[in-house]
């Protein structure tokens, strides 16, 4: 028999304190980004983030948390399999900037 | 007879297999949509950096104000936007219709005011020169193509949104939908959130000067 879906539901005033801390890295990214890093570091240090961000986006405001464990493993695993896949362009972006043009 | 007693097989008639995820149909469902559409904005925001990576001459236009400051506007009303959908979300399981209709109401307001912001942006741009394959400041055309069919993607998902929520809310106060459908809607509202924590580094603060 399985379980009914969890009951457990943080208060308003918790789910305040997840919307502060949201706000409060973004503006940590805000203030990153006029340190004048460069660029790789910069997009290094956002994305790490920015995938803190959605975390805890995922975990308390969509309720995943709360949810049983085999919805989470059924849904980031794919998920975070999917974006490494996609990870692999890279070689191509750069060897696209050394292409000769060649004028018929 | 409840959808949970039909899951567990109670009552006359062939039983079902019970769900090994325990939520309603329409909220796996939904997950399932988010799943799609997360790959969906994963492989533009790829191709944004792709693009990105291949052009030597990409530009960087966005000053703090009125550029950045806007988005920072922008991501905070979304932010809050969520908050009030679980506000929404929460009356609903409690049965409370009328403090549900306040909070889905600032929901669809907030989400009404972050897409007017990001109209107004556009518009500016538009002014400055900006388009799908024109760069004002003579660097990479694609900046404008990156741009716009991102934000245009996520305004897309947002302005859906702001209508799913209408319905449903007008649904519940009437009785015709319950809570469930409540919660449904807002697990999508929050993806749009969540989405936008990608945009908005990765377009905004990346081409920031």
């Amino acid at each position: 028999m399985s379980q009914p879906e969890s009951n457990q539901t943080p208060s308003m005033a918790f789910y305040t304190v997840v919307w502060a801390l949201l706000i409060v890295i973004v503006g940590v990214e805000v203030l990153l980004t006029f340190r004048h890093f460069p660029s790789r570091e910069l997009l290094a240090y956002l994305l790490i983030l920015a995938f803190v961000e959605a975390g805890i986006g995922v975990m308390y405001f969509m309720h995943l948390k709360y949810e049983r464990s085999i919805l989470f493993w059924s849904v980031i695993p794919v998920l975070l399999f999917v974006f490494f896949m996609m990870d692999h362009i890279w070689p191509d972006a750069l060897r696209i900037e050394h292409l000769r043009v060649v004028h018929w | 007879m409840s959808e949970s007693e039909m899951t567990v097989g109670i009552g006359h008639g062939p039983s079902m297999e019970a769900s090994p995820f325990a939520i309603p149909s329409k909220k796996l469902a939904m997950w399932l949509f988010i799943m799609a559409d997360a790959a969906t904005f994963a492989a533009i925001l790829f191709a944004y950096g792709f693009l990105r990576e291949a052009s030597p001459n990409w530009s960087t236009p966005f000053a703090f104000s009125p550029t950045i400051l806007n988005g920072m506007i922008m991501t905070v009303v979304l932010l809050t936007s969520s908050l009030t959908a679980l506000g929404g979300v929460q009356a609903a399981k409690a049965g409370n219709k009328s403090s549900c209709m306040r909070w889905l109401g600032a929901t669809i307001l907030l989400g009404i005011v972050f897409a007017v912001l990001h109209l107004r942006e556009w518009f500016k741009m538009f002014d400055e020169g900006w388009r799908l394959f024109q760069n004002p400041t003579g660097g990479s055309a694609q900046f404008g193509a990156a741009f716009f069919s991102i934000t245009g993607l996520h305004l897309l998902h947002v302005i859906s949104g702001v209508v799913a929520i209408i319905i449903v809310a007008l649904g519940y106060n009437r009785g015709r939908l319950d809570a469930g459908h409540v919660e449904t809607t807002a697990l999508y509202w929050h993806f749009v959130d969540l989405v936008w924590m990608f945009v908005f580094p990765l377009l905004y603060l990346m081409n920031a000067h």
